[in-house]
């Protein structure tokens, strides 16, 4: 008996049975189903997470963090005045290992006007070198120049939202050469960011789909968004973020006098297969500015990058177990109504034998039928997925949206498959080891 | 040589602890084209030796020759081939699949024979043409009168070209009318020069077959022949 006619008399063992036949492909269907949701779910949170890591500064970016001081150093730690500009002059000197460095004063929030408009934000105080670290790029005018902070200039580079925000009757306005208010100075707009979006919100935009951003482009997470913040940026000249908003320090109603501390200093790595080197390179320049007080430390992406990955890995090895265990319910399903269907055809097997089949043609036959309800319950759990896909897709964040990749495609299918074929193998092997007498006499 | 041949064939069985003897060493020949019948009432061993005849069992000692291939000691896939290339069964429940329908059924033998679609398709429908269903091949089983699905197991044990038909009590579950015509289709096959074996208890079907080998308890009693009465 050739294969094609096994699989004719499969289909036709099948379709005779319409409904058993759907009950026992419904657990192949949910295996498959959730199986490959797993997968798009995770490739989605990988994606995610990777697209933020790199909104962020990417793994080359190396922030310098306090921390305690070790315990022989706790009498005198005074010494050391924290991180300072001073830190930053020091990484500069460790060029071309480092092959940026930028110290941050901030403004948690801080009021913008412009006329009557104003938008509440955070103002980063830095270097030129904000901008390369943190993965900014100029879309109208400059960067600030170390002119502007060694002048302690009053000028600002601003990110797109900011600009909408501020000229929201305008659409796509340049705002360089305009005049803001930060807290009541003015400052002139040298220059713009571009407008940072996902990947795919970019491509959709590009093609005409959606020319306001697109439903999923919008955060659903409150504040989650690297892009949402990333667009928001103001960034003017460290200097005069010290000389206009640092020089006083109000505690109480006392003036605490000026505070020139940093809270934050970032540097990017040259070379990633090098941080360790470049890390104790720069950490003895640091060593220096801080009097050798270990008040200081890193924090590195790479580790994030590793816990990342680490959290994928065991996501996707715990859903997919889950699944993988659906699939095999879904296994045991097929052998059980199998065996079942077996028993009602004995006498249709007792026929087949008298008229010449061997076993090895009832085994084929068997199997094939319980490979095609893998095959079909394969199918149908592949167009089952992309209902589940619609249904995570409107709940997990759109940085997250589940991605499918054919590679998952392919494994859940030949997983249904696998399932199909092994589940009918003890089926197949009772049903051609009846004695055909047996079979002739039966019910 | 005589188309079967057995020559002190035994067969026995165990059944728990009691071990059944079924046939007691049966000698016995039937030649090609001999439209015969085996009598007996049940429980005497005509159906352990139609199984046996049938290739669908082996002795437990003694020897069978069907066709000059000794089947005594043969494996469960050469069986399978015996059955399917010079053996046809025809059963008292007709043993047809309902799922298929007449032409489908008929075409059965042919597929394990690996026959070609085309071929199979033709030579089914000239098998059923012979039965007279012609008009019914697309219908199933379950859409036929008792005489015709047994017409339907005539044509499927009869379109693999088989040297021997089988027929376990053919007329057991049809009216005595029906019946009568079963058993003229098969008069009419044999004198078309088929070999045919029919298994009955009943003696007046018995009676119309030219030769007639009466068992009991497992060994043969009678043989009668009447060749000169067909002729």
């Amino acid at each position: 008996m050739n294969l094609w006619l096994g699989l004719l008399i499969g289909i036709k063992e099948i379709w005779a049975h319409k409904f058993r036949s759907f009950l026992t492909m419904l657990g192949v269907i949910l295996g498959v189903a959730s199986l490959l949701s797993m997968f798009a779910l995770t490739a989605g949170i990988a994606k995610g997470m990777r697209e933020y890591m790199q909104q962020i500064g990417g793994i080359e970016r190396v922030g310098i963090i306090t921390q305690d001081v070790p315990q022989d150093q706790e009498g005198f730690s005074e010494i050391s005045q924290g991180r300072t500009v001073a830190d930053a002059e020091a990484i500069a000197t460790c060029w071309p290992a480092v092959s940026y460095v930028t110290p941050v004063s901030e403004l948690g929030t801080a009021a913008l006007t412009r006329g009557n408009q104003t938008f509440r934000t955070s103002v980063a105080g830095g270097w030129p070198d904000y901008v390369p670290i943190n993965k900014h790029e100029i879309a109208h005018g400059r960067n600030i120049t170390f002119l502007d902070v060694e002048q302690a200039r009053h000028v600002c580079v601003i990110g797109n939202l900011t600009t909408q925000k501020l000229w929201p009757e305008k659409k796509d306005f340049d705002p360089v050469g305009e005049t803001i208010s930060i807290n009541g100075s003015p400052f002139v707009v040298v220059g713009q960011f571009t407008f940072y979006e996902r990947e795919e919100d970019k491509r959709r935009r590009e093609l005409g789909l959606n020319s306001a951003p697109s439903k999923s482009g919008r955060s659903r997470g409150k504040g989650w968004s690297p892009f949402e913040r990333k667009n928001s940026t103001v960034l003017i000249p460290i200097t005069t973020m010290f000389y206009d908003f640092k020089s006083t320090t109000m505690v109480g109603k006392e003036d605490g006098g000026p505070n020139y501390k940093l809270d934050q200093l970032s540097f990017q790595v040259a070379n990633t297969d090098k941080i360790e080197e470049t890390l104790e390179r720069v950490h003895d320049a640091v060593s220096v500015t801080h009097r050798g007080i270990e008040d200081f430390g890193f924090d590195t992406r790479q580790e994030w990058a590793d816990a990342i990955e680490q959290n994928i890995r065991n996501t996707r090895m715990s859903g997919g177990i889950i699944a993988g265990i659906s699939l095999l319910v879904g296994g045991f399903g097929i052998s059980n109504i199998l065996l079942a269907s077996i028993s009602e055809r004995i006498r249709e097997i007792g026929v087949r034998r008298a008229v010449g089949a061997k076993g090895r043609d009832i085994f084929v036959q068997i199997i094939v039928e319980s490979a095609v309800i893998g095959f079909i319950g394969g199918v149908l759990g592949l167009f089952a997925s992309f209902g589940v896909m619609q249904i995570l897709v409107s709940i997990s964040p759109a940085e997250n949206a589940p991605i499918v990749e054919l590679s998952s495609v392919l494994v859940s299918f030949s997983f249904a498959l696998i399932i199909g074929v092994v589940s009918g193998l003890y089926p197949a092997w009772k049903a051609s080891h009846l004695d055909p007498i047996e079979a002739l006499r039966y019910g | 040589m005589a188309l079967i041949e057995l020559k002190n064939v035994v067969k026995r069985y165990r059944v728990g602890e009691q071990e059944i003897l079924a046939l007691d060493g049966i000698d016995l020949e039937i030649a090609q084209g001999e439209y015969a019948s085996i009598i007996g009432p049940s429980g005497s061993g005509k159906s352990t030796l139609m199984h046996l005849l049938g290739c669908l069992d082996t002795p437990t000692s003694g020897t069978m020759h069907i066709d000059g291939v000794d089947v005594s000691r043969a494996g469960s896939n050469k069986l399978s081939e015996m059955r399917n290339q010079k053996i046809g069964f025809v059963f008292q429940s007709f043993n047809l699949l309902g799922k298929f329908t007449v032409l489908q059924n008929v075409e059965l033998p042919m597929i394990y024979a690996g026959v070609s679609a085309k071929e199979r398709r033709e030579r089914a429908l000239d098998a059923i043409e012979r039965v007279g269903l012609t008009n019914r091949v697309k219908n199933t089983p379950l859409q036929l009168s008792g005489g015709q699905m047994q017409r339907v197991a005539i044509a499927r044990a009869l379109v693999n070209r088989p040297r021997i038909v089988f027929a376990d009590e053919p007329t057991g579950n049809l009216d005595s009318k029906t019946g009568a015509t079963i058993l003229e289709l098969f008069r009419e096959i044999s004198e078309q020069g088929s070999t045919i074996v029919l298994v009955t208890h009943d003696s007046k079907i018995a009676a119309q077959t030219p030769r007639r080998i009466e068992i009991k308890d497992g060994k043969i009693v009678t043989e009668s022949a009447e060749m000169e009465v067909t002729a």
